[in-house]
């Protein structure tokens, strides 16, 4: 039979083609421009000026600072999240009464968006008032109230643990897939034939669980390097520059101090290890898929 | 161990985390109905609950105009996104084709982008185009970075819809395209709903792109319009903020309560198949 013009399957998805080309390609073509250019605060290009961007971006010591609490942030949510949830999950895809209501309780973070999150703990974590003081002056750990936000190291790891309860839902759900989808059989033979709760565990759950444990990483890791809402919300990677990250330092060199040039040089940089974590996103997500 | 004693057990042990996932909903509520007067006062509870504080809130944190600006730029993104992706989901799940692979590739490149990589070539290229401070440019953005998303859950639940239906309405003398409306549409609703919803909190939650883009105040969206009643302020009205907050919250955790069961499909299927 003839098939009409518009199943063809090119011009099905040329649309999607040109409009993620054109909020993609085009801004990093641009990026790639004023990467090379000397320009102004205003953003006028006042033309090329070989690598002197990348040779200032390249000995600038704030920027070594972001990179290595990037590496701190990065580490610190994406592993504090995956200690909390191997166990959660577990918890929950036991058989007990209440579970469906449980589930719901780990989840409920999700729904509420990062910007809110930090704005609720700029809340919670001030100086006079505060819950999280309240808390713990309730609870003797401290007698004098605390101002959070007002120092990194008091601010960064609340950011981490405010970026942790966000990322938690996520990691959840993914282990909970990888839970489920291993046969209640196994672990009947694996009884049978004497195991402990430990050999159980370590033989038959954690290595079938391997694939979903290294997506959920791989893919928090790519989130949480990119996440921008919490620090900006909370501290804008102030008091100075003492919480700020890459992507916080990226944005106030751009659109605050008018280094445009550099800007696009830290852009490009991330852009390229973005890419980075995706081969190796899509490598273990391909694997997974063959096993 | 009877049920009954591993249920007690487990949620004893899960009661931590359920602190932890609660607290900020608890500030919340908390904050948002208490007096103006006790908002800084120690102590857990209030003495009365202040209903009016959410009345109070509309007027006085602009809600109204902000929460309508929120709905323009999601319901839109939504409807941009769906246009452009259900073809191509379409085209994924039933033809194979030279480029295919590439597409996907394409798509999961795009996926794994966060816009503050790239917003400040976006910057360039709007004001090139004098389009800032634009809700309509902005919710063209949200389509256009929640295209990936949807393309791959929408080819996921397309592809489990049997190809042998709108062969049968061919040859009953259906058009191709008739057979697609009549058959496969109806088919293919519910994950058409559900990755409408995801835009659509997606847009409802974005904030770098907003923040940068949108220049004046009668363009903020719900998360902008909170933060800036946050910041740069002397004396900032907890109680009103907490409400604001609450209410841009509890619609999408209503949702997402319904739909967090659908959401693992689309976020892990990246490159898988």
């Amino acid at each position: 039979m003839r098939v009409n013009a518009a199943f063809n399957p090119y011009a099905l998805m040329l649309p999607g083609l040109l409009v993620s080309g054109l909020i993609i390609l085009w801004p990093a073509g641009q990026l790639a421009i004023l990467s090379l250019s000397e320009v102004n605060r205003f953003g006028q290009v006042a033309g090329f000026n070989g690598g002197a961007n990348y040779a200032r971006v390249f000995v600038d010591p704030e920027l070594y600072a972001s990179l290595w609490r990037t590496v701190i942030w990065t580490v610190g949510v994406v592993g504090g999240t995956f200690v909390l949830a191997l166990p959660i999950s577990l918890a929950l895809n036991e058989e007990f009464y209440g579970r469906g209501l449980a589930r719901v309780l780990v989840m409920l973070p999700w729904a509420i968006s990062l910007a809110m999150l930090s704005i609720v703990g700029r809340w919670a974590l001030n100086g006079e008032s505060g819950s999280l003081n309240l808390i713990l002056r309730t609870l003797g750990v401290i007698d004098v109230n605390i101002a959070w936000l007002g120092q990194a190291h008091t601010a960064f790891p609340m950011q981490i643990a405010l970026g942790i309860i966000a990322t938690l839902p996520f990691t959840t759900t993914i282990f909970l897939g990888g839970l489920s989808s291993i046969p209640a059989d196994i672990y009947e033979a694996a009884r049978i034939e004497g195991a402990n709760g430990r050999q159980i565990f370590g033989r038959i759950t954690l290595p079938m669980m391997r694939p979903f444990i290294n997506i959920a990483v791989i893919l928090n890791t790519i989130y949480v390097f990119n996440s921008f809402p919490i620090i900006w919300a909370t501290t804008q990677g102030g008091p100075g520059n003492s919480t700020d990250i890459l992507v916080t330092y990226l944005y106030k060199l751009a659109f605050r101090f008018g280094r445009i040039g550099e800007a696009a040089v830290l852009s490009l940089v991330m852009f390229a290890i973005l890419l980075i974590f995706t081969v190796i996103y899509a490598r273990l997500a391909t694997r997974q898929d063959e096993a | 161990m009877t049920k009954l004693r591993k249920s007690v057990l487990l949620w004893l042990g899960l009661l931590p985390i359920f602190a932890i996932t609660l607290f900020p909903f608890a500030v919340m509520g908390l904050t948002a109905i208490r007096p103006a007067d006790e908002v800084f006062a120690a102590g857990w509870l209030p003495t009365r609950i202040q209903w009016g504080n959410f009345a109070e809130m509309w007027h006085a944190t602009g809600f109204g105009r902000a929460l309508f600006n929120s709905l323009h730029v999601s319901i839109l993104a939504t409807l941009m996104s769906l246009v452009i992706a259900i073809p191509a989901g379409y085209a994924l799940s039933r033809f194979r084709f030279v480029g295919r692979t590439n597409f996907r590739r394409f798509l999961l490149v795009t996926q794994m982008l966060s816009p503050i990589v790239l917003v400040l070539g976006l910057f360039r290229i709007l004001v090139l185009f004098k389009a800032l401070d634009s809700i309509n440019v902005v919710a063209l953005l949200y389509a256009g970075f929640n295209i990936a998303f949807s393309v791959w859950m929408l080819e996921s639940y397309f592809s489990t819809i049997p190809r042998d239906l709108e062969e049968a309405a061919w040859m009953e003398g259906a058009s191709p395209w008739t057979a697609l409306r009549r058959v496969f549409l109806p088919l293919a609703m519910p994950a058409i709903t559900v990755t409408a919803l995801f835009t659509f909190v997606n847009s409802w939650n974005e904030f770098v792109i907003a923040l940068t883009f949108l220049r004046s105040e009668e363009n903020y969206t719900l998360p902008i319009q909170i933060l800036s009643i946050v910041s740069g302020r002397y004396s900032v009205e907890w109680h009103l903020v907490m409400a604001a907050a609450l209410c841009a919250t509890l619609p999408v955790a209503v949702l997402f309560a319904w739909m967090q069961r659908y959401l693992l499909r689309g976020l892990t299927a990246g490159a898988v198949k």
